[in-house]
């Protein structure tokens, strides 16, 4: 690897999160971490503490990983990866539940969500024991930021159409119910979370000139 | 992998394997152990937090650990009751522990734990009565494990008003205690809208298994809700 200036250095971490973001979206592209789509996108609010939560420890466990990746032995890799984002996420919790009592109560069940996440063994697995620590860190906060995104895009729908909210404040009008609107009770289940993800996998991969020359 | 290296021999793996477990497990027993204290803290004050919040004494918001500690202190007494919903002192096998809601030395309702299961876990919860022990003040979740957004709604603040006002015997005084409809409970029979509270779209099983469990728990404290209804309890001042 050649030494590089600054600038350069910057471009290349930039351009490693935008991929992670929108080129090789993990929802969208790289179908990963479709289970947790579904649990968690009823509500905008649930939506966003689990792309904040992911995101952390997607970009930790990458830098950790990496930065051991020599150490690793290839035919044990992925226990040992397992192994290190498990107490990763396990002792997160533990701070979070001495010190951030409120966070961590809203995290509750996302915790073995988190460490169960495909995302996070997806990017250990292919990204970080093949790259720099520096480069795989990036690389897990892009990923976790296209996870985000789908989950506030997926999270928007359902909980607009579902139950006529955004954020938890009712948006709809009373009137358009008095007219006969109803809210979609199929956007409350799990049903309505494929449909929205389907829609959104496909309008990505029909957009012009994105993602056809990464196949 | 990109990286070349020769295949490490079988000890090698064997002492990384040990010795990663080994840390791992030092560090999350470092972290579980070391942090206990706080999180015991933390948790204690939820519960406080949650008691109040059933006995409708904090409205909207988090107030300060100091303001909840003072009105706990001033209005929640911990007691244990026997078998027969009389006050004792000491525990026994089959005591009860309530919660009286007092103002100014009077008795205006009781607290009871609700321990229930749910769809993926246990669900702990507090349900208060008003003092003539058959109408519901109250309902708060102290912990669940519920999907959120779905099931998780029951710690919502929309879910839990609900209760209030509910009754849980019916024209006839029978015990019929209150339950989670499936759907809105305005399209239930006239008979039935007093004693439940509107269900939560998605989550028809953690309703039914906290129904099931409210049930449970209030057969359990009958007598104390029989208590109430036949005669004025005389506050209860700490030893």
């Amino acid at each position: 690897m050649r030494i590089t200036a600054m600038s350069e250095e910057k471009e290349r971490y930039i351009d490693i999160i935008t991929r992670g973001i929108w080129k090789e979206n993990p929802v969208a592209y790289q179908i990963l971490g479709i289970c947790s789509a579904l649990a968690v996108t009823v509500k905008m609010s649930t939506a966003l503490v689990m792309g904040i939560a992911l995101t952390v420890v997607t970009a930790f466990s990458s830098l950790l990983i990496s930065s051991m990746r020599k150490m690793i032995p290839s035919n044990i890799r992925i226990i040992a990866e397992l192994a290190i984002i498990a107490s990763l996420v396990i002792v997160t919790d533990q701070v979070l539940k001495a010190f951030f009592y409120d966070i961590s109560k809203q995290l509750s069940i996302f915790v073995g969500l988190i460490i169960t996440n495909c995302i996070v063994l997806g990017r250990a697995e292919t990204y970080a024991m093949a790259n720099k620590p520096l480069d795989s860190f990036f690389d897990g906060i892009g990923n976790g930021l296209g996870y985000s995104l789908v989950l506030i895009i997926v999270a928007f729908f359902r909980e607009l159409l579902g139950s006529g909210k955004f954020l938890g404040f009712t948006v709809i009008p009373q009137f358009v119910f008095d007219a006969g609107y109803q809210n979609m009770g199929l956007m409350v289940l799990a049903p309505g979370a494929f449909f929205i993800i389907g829609l959104l996998v496909w309008l990505k991969n029909s957009l012009p000139g994105i993602s056809k020359e990464e196949r | 992998m990109s990286d070349k290296e020769t295949k490490p021999g079988k000890t090698k793996v064997v002492l990384f394997a040990l010795l990663l477990s080994g840390i791992c497990s030092l560090l999350i027993t470092a972290s579980a152990v070391g942090l206990k204290g706080f999180q015991e803290a933390n948790m204690a004050l939820d519960k406080k937090i949650n008691i109040l919040k059933a006995a409708d004494l904090i409205k909207n918001g988090t107030p300060a650990k100091q303001e909840i500690n003072a009105l706990y202190d001033a209005h929640i007494r911990e007691v244990l009751v026997d078998g027969q919903g009389n006050i004792i002192e000491a525990y026994a096998p089959d005591a009860l522990n309530l919660y009286f809601i007092q103002e100014n030395e009077v008795i205006k309702g009781y607290i009871i734990p609700i321990n229930t299961r749910g769809l993926w876990g246990k669900i702990q919860g507090y349900l208060a009565f008003e003092n003539d022990g058959r109408t519901v003040s109250g309902f708060s979740v102290f912990s669940h494990s519920e999907t959120p957004g779905l099931g998780g709604e029951i710690e919502s603040a929309w879910f839990q008003k609900n209760f209030k006002g509910k009754k849980i015997l019916n024209s006839q005084d029978k015990f019929v205690s209150v339950g989670i409809a499936k759907g809105k409970a305005e399209n239930l029979p006239k008979e039935l809208q007093s004693h439940h509270v509107d269900g939560i779209s998605g989550a028809t099983l953690t309703g039914k298994y906290l129904s099931e469990g409210i049930k449970e728990n209030l057969m359990k404290y009958d007598s104390v809700s029989v208590t109430f209804r036949q005669k004025d309890l005389k506050p209860y001042k700490r030893p």
